[in-house]
């Protein structure tokens, strides 16, 4: 189809060159043209000079001057007489030129020459209009597609509440947690309180932290369960919440009921994969995540604890609204012996959290603690 | 599929270019007509492919078919339509198709309007035609192919930058370029002339409504772009002299050049070599202006060699043109016969004068826009050339340019009385020094320049309505024989005075620009502020939510004299997507002048800077540049700028006439 | 008058026109020029305080200090010299700390610096020449070049 297309403009443009050189025609000279100007312009100058435009002195002067080239012109006319037929050799030699050039020049661009030339073309390649795209069935749509065409749809609708909530899902599934925990928000909002919806932003939440059970995070979970104590996710993600708080007995407290009550769950092997690491890790009070480090060989250990206190900082250069956050990063370069960098974070800290006079007040404390001044 | 079909129009436009430079080309040379006659034909198709190749380009923005890496790059499915088709030439590729879409439609309009042109002319200038869009769609295509394809198409593109979401700025660029690229006819007219070695007063017939029309449109872009910087860049100026700007200056002061040249050739069949050199020079500098804002050598010299392909086409197209035009005109120049002869004092004298002054003024301006790209790329020091410099050298040349505008269309042609006009000028220079002079006693303490622009303004407007009512206006005639001279005086005389009186309005403009008051105050809601005649008071600060921003706004009332005469809302938007912020001034038109007021940023104790201004008479600078283009379209119309005026007339012929 | 000597008269009045201008250029490009220096660049050439120049450079984090009725205060730095900058006026709308600047001003003390004009990076990929080239010296810049240049968002003192 495309190539027939192609073929199509490709005559046009032929026909519009052998056309004109094939049909006689009659010649325009140059000096007919210049006998009819200067015509023309000797009329101009009896008018300019009845309006006024030119010196009464010149008017005879300028048409003589006029009237001179006319003659010339007229002269010339006479002397060419009539136009001699070109020779039919050229007119070929043109057609020729053009038949070979065109296709050759078009076809040698647009598809290229082998081994010289890539064609700029690309013929096969269909156009891809957007609305098109969108609006392609659901089985061959990637989950691209789908969270474009929604926030296309919540675009127009921002208070469509199940388009929230659908949207927060494919969020989540793409790794866009901090759009999908709005969008959960934004859902609750709309739609009103359940359990589960509370569960999955909480769940979203923590995403979005990468792992870590925030403090709102932690609220939402603890929502869900005073409206359904049972809901196991909400309770892994409190147990998980304990552990990183550093309180094991408590989190394999949680886990253990967990597996306890549902054995055969579907998510059973993963929290029996926690109470596992827990269960390694040695017996000091130390957090699972921070047992698994130190289970670790030294060097490993050094390279896991600093990429998770630089994930904890770039988090915080991001959104510097999280006093705990705060707090433990301070306290973590204090731990690996980088006194200038826990200053630095703490300078940062008050920044960002100038308005919080209570995370203030704790940062002080802390600052006082760690013995890194008051300033 | 519509993406490739203009894909390959576009490469089939640049074969059959190639083939309308040759071979009418061919046919000139050796006078056979059958050759000739490919030419306009061919100019027409190609107008037509390159027209489907701009319409797909643009179909794939407004459907925002994202696998186009022009759109992904340019275009969001957010953005209103508007500037879905605006963003098609809001980029470097898609500003050069639109470039090339204009040049073919010049090359098509020369076709079908150039009936009555001799046949070697046009076959001539139909073929340098064909050599630039050649050459320009070759550059496109190896070095910025707006069709260059993206698998697998992204989902959103990366949106245009918000400040460039303007109406402005939508029709600023296409206006720019139709004068731009206008010139070119006058460019391959002047090559075809060289080519020939003959030129006579029928060529400038010929060239004249081209130019006049390329000069209207770079008049109107140029006034465009100014009132577009003036109220989107939030502080009120309107020239900055910048690089971009004199990009499209001196390519206006070579086309007025032009435009009065061509005058003075076609009436006169003078200045022949000198209008040559002037349509070349016009179109070249046309040329420079495209690249300069187009190849980056403005950001960085360097940027130039860090695309080195890009870069050294450019140079390449610009030594091609530019340097094969002169010295084509170096070598054919002195053969063509010079023409009529004047005497110093006329017509011809004024604007000979006048056309050195704009060429003058157009070196000042190149020098200073040049002059720190050579000094960078030579010693590696790197300056900038401001306003005071164009205070200094362009500034005294416009001055004389103004002062002797008035006694050019007074004169007669050959031989001028200058006395005679120097009478007849007399009331409007009384007049102009008298409206100095008062003003001077009003104002003490104001610079020197203001009455002075004011002066020389006042003298052009007066002088043109003199020279018309001169034409005009019989002593003892009755009104309604005053009614048909008026009517009977052709109408380029009417758009001469028309174009002369805008300039003395924009001069007007400018020269009040010296009364404005600006105040930068820091402002809290319920301050008032006297502004001139005005007072302003800061009624309400507060935010709200745009489609895609957010903005903080301030509710200002205009009152005069305890009389609220306007309401302002000036506001400062934070565009999140791209961590952007624009400011919206907010402009009132009062009587000729504006209040404009800007808001700068919000301090910690809740107040907010904020520029205030009141600008006297202000409107009258764009005011005056569309009388400007409306004096040329007045020109254009006039029956004898017609272009099918020498076939009618060879059509007349054959009927019996009157005795000469 | 002959026909030739008029043509030479007018030649000559043109010639006479041009060097008129190239004379007045050359004046004004005497005493109008402004040099473009980075603070690094300021420091090592010794420049005298009462010259008018352009510095450009980043604007150093967290120096940005506005207070009502006072000039604002910000330090210009290609992370080798810093050089403070006062400015007194509305800052274009694309100024924040850690982008791009150009300002233009008088130098007051070595390291000191009253700006009466300020321009801002333009947007993503638009930043004034001067500072892509002084920071690509510094190697702290990589990316492409503006294709499309409208002015530069500017703001001034007192046009």
């Amino acid at each position: 189809m495309i190539w027939v297309v192609f073929a199509l403009m490709t005559g046009v443009a032929l026909i519009c060159v052998l056309w004109p050189l094939a049909s006689p025609r009659v010649s325009h000279s140059r000096a007919t043209a210049d006998v009819t100007f200067y015509r023309e312009q000797l009329a101009e100058i009896d008018r300019d000079a009845s309006g006024g435009l030119i010196a009464p002195a010149e008017v005879a002067v300028a048409r003589a001057e006029t009237a001179r080239r006319l003659l010339r012109a007229g002269e010339e006319r006479e002397r060419e007489g009539p136009a001699h037929t070109p020779p039919k050799w050229r007119q070929g030699a043109a057609a020729a030129f053009a038949l070979v050039t065109i296709p050759a020049v078009a076809l040698g661009l647009y598809v290229g020459v082998p081994s010289w030339f890539v064609g700029l073309g690309s013929p096969d390649l269909p156009d891809a209009p957007l609305e098109a795209r969108l609006n392609a069935s659901l089985a061959d749509m990637d989950v691209s597609v789908a969270i474009a065409r929604l926030e296309a749809r919540l675009a127009k609708h921002p208070d469509d509440g199940m388009g929230q909530e659908v949207i927060a899902k494919l969020y989540l599934a793409v790794g866009r947690a901090d759009e999908a925990a709005a969008a959960y928000a934004k859902a609750l909002e709309l739609l009103g309180e359940t359990p589960q919806r509370r569960e999955d932003y909480g769940e979203a939440l923590v995403a979005a932290a990468n792992g870590v059970v925030t403090a709102d995070a932690r609220a939402a979970f603890e929502t869900t369960l005073r409206a359904d104590p049972s809901r196991p996710k909400a309770r892994y993600y409190l147990g998980l919440a304990a552990e990183q708080a550093g309180d094991r007995n408590h989190a394999v407290e949680i886990f253990s009921k967990l597996v306890a009550e549902a054995p055969n769950a579907p998510w059973a092997a993963a929290v029996r994969a926690r109470l596992a690491a827990l269960g390694a890790a040695s017996p000091s009070p130390g957090a699972g995540a921070a047992a698994e480090i130190a289970a670790l060989p030294p060097a490993d250990r050094d390279a896991a604890i600093r990429g998770m206190v630089d994930q904890l900082a770039a988090r915080l250069a991001r959104d510097g609204h999280d006093a705990e956050g705060w707090l433990k990063l301070v306290r973590s370069y204090v731990v690996m012996n980088e006194t200038d960098k826990a200053r630095a974070a703490l300078l940062d800290a008050r920044r960002s959290l100038a308005e919080d006079s209570a995370a203030l007040a704790r940062l002080d404390d802390l600052a006082r603690e760690l013995g890194l001044g008051g300033s | 599929m519509v993406v490739e079909a203009g894909h390959f129009a576009l490469v089939l436009a640049l074969a059959l270019a190639l083939v309308q430079a040759v071979v009418p080309f061919w046919g000139a040379q050796t006078g056979d007509g059958q050759l000739m006659s490919v030419a306009r034909p061919a100019a027409l198709v190609i107008f037509g492919l390159v027209a489907v190749a701009f319409a797909a380009l643009m179909y794939a923005h407004v459907v925002s078919d994202f696998s186009l890496v022009n759109v992904f790059e340019n275009s969001h499915s957010a953005k209103p339509l508007v500037y879905k088709i605006s963003g098609v030439w809001g980029n470097h590729e898609g500003s050069m198709i639109l470039w090339v879409f204009i040049l073919a439609l010049f090359g098509a309009l020369v076709a079908l309007f150039g009936r009555g042109m001799p046949d070697q002319l046009r076959a001539n200038a139909l073929a340098a035609q064909g050599f630039l869009a050649a050459t320009f769609i070759l550059f496109i295509l190896l070095t910025s192919n707006p069709f260059a394809r993206l698998v697998p198409a992204p989902i959103e593109g990366r949106d245009l930058n918000p400040i460039l979401q303007d109406p402005g700025l939508a029709i600023h660029p296409p206006l720019l370029y139709l004068g731009y690229v206008g010139f070119s006819i006058a460019f391959s007219f002047a090559v075809a002339a060289l080519v020939d070695g003959r030129i006579d007063a029928a060529w400038a017939r010929w060239v004249r409504p081209w130019v006049l029309t390329a000069w209207i449109f770079l008049t109107l872009g140029i006034a465009m772009g100014s009132y577009w910087a003036y109220y989107t860049l939030g502080w009120g100026g309107f020239w900055f002299w910048d690089p971009v700007e004199n990009a499209s200056l001196m390519p206006w002061l070579a086309g007025t050049a032009l435009l009065h040249s061509a005058t003075v050739m076609e009436k006169r069949d003078a200045l022949k070599v000198w209008t040559i050199f002037l349509a070349i020079l016009a179109f070249s500098l046309s040329l420079l202006g495209t690249f300069l804002v187009r190849s980056g050598v403005l950001t960085s010299v360097h940027a130039f060699a860090s695309d080195p392909t890009r870069g050294i086409f450019i140079l390449a197209i610009l030594v091609l043109f530019i340097g094969g035009s002169l010295t084509l005109y170096a070598w054919r120049g002195p053969r063509l016969k010079p023409g009529g002869i004047f005497a110093p004092v006329s017509r011809e004298g004024a604007l000979v004068l006048n056309n050195l002054l704009l060429t003058t003024a157009c070196l000042t301006v190149f020098v200073g826009t040049l002059y720190p790209l050579a000094l960078e790329a030579l010693t590696k020091d790197k300056i900038s050339v401001g306003p005071p410099f164009y205070a200094l050298t362009f500034g005294p040349v416009a001055l004389v340019l103004l002062c002797a505008l008035p006694f050019g269309p007074s004169l007669a042609w050959k031989r001028g009385e200058l006395l005679g006009v120097a009478q007849r000028l007399s009331v409007a220079a009384a007049a102009a020094l008298a409206i100095a002079l008062l003003i001077v006693s009003l104002r003490r303490h104001g610079p020197i320049l203001a009455p002075l622009g004011v002066g020389v303004a006042v003298f052009i407007i007066l002088g043109s309505l003199i020279d018309i009512g001169g034409r005009v206006v019989k002593r003892g005639a009755s009104l309604s024989v005053t009614w048909s001279r008026a009517i009977g005086l052709p109408r380029s005389i009417w758009g001469t005075a028309a174009a002369h009186v805008g300039l003395g309005v924009t001069v007007l403009g400018l020269a009040a620009t010296v009364w404005g008051v600006e105040l930068i105050v820091t402002a809290r809601a319920g301050n008032t502020f006297d502004l001139g005649p005005y007072q302003v008071t800061i009624a309400d600060v507060a935010s709200r939510e745009g489609p895609n921003y957010r903005e903080t706004y301030a509710e200002a009332i205009v009152r005069s004299g305890g009389v609220i005469v306007a309401h302002v809302e000036p506001a400062k938007r934070f565009f999140s997507s791209r961590q952007t912020s624009t400011t919206q001034a907010g402009i009132v038109t009062l009587g000729l002048g504006q209040v404009y007021i800007s808001l700068g940023d919000a301090n910690a104790d809740g107040t907010m800077a904020v520029r205030l201004y009141w600008k006297p008479l202000v409107t009258l600078i764009w005011i005056g540049a569309m009388i400007m283009a409306f004096g040329g379209a007045l020109s254009l119309s006039d029956r004898r700028m017609r272009i099918g005026v020498a076939r009618r007339a060879v059509t007349a012929r054959q009927l019996p006439q009157p005795a000469e | 008058m002959t026909r030739k000597g008029r043509r030479l008269a007018l030649i000559g009045s043109a010639v006479g026109l041009m060097a008129l201008a190239v004379g007045l250029i050359l004046f004004a490009l005497k005493d109008n020029i402004v040099f473009f220096y980075a603070p690094a660049e300021l420091a090592e050439k010794g420049v005298q305080p009462g010259t008018r120049l352009r510095i450009g450079g980043l604007v150093k984090q967290g120096t940005v200090e506005r207070a009502p009725g006072k000039p604002i205060s910000f330090t210009v730095t290609d992370n080798v010299k810093d050089v403070a900058v006062t400015y007194d006026g509305l800052l274009p709308d694309l100024f924040r700390e850690g982008q791009g600047v150009v300002v233009e001003g008088v130098l007051e003390t070595k390291d000191t610096f009253r700006a009466d004009s300020v321009l801002a990076k333009h947007d993503e990929t638009y930043m004034p020449r001067e500072v892509a080239d002084a920071l690509k010296k510094q190697g702290l810049w990589r990316g492409g070049t503006a294709q499309n240049g409208p002015p530069t968002t500017q703001s001034q003192g007192s046009p």
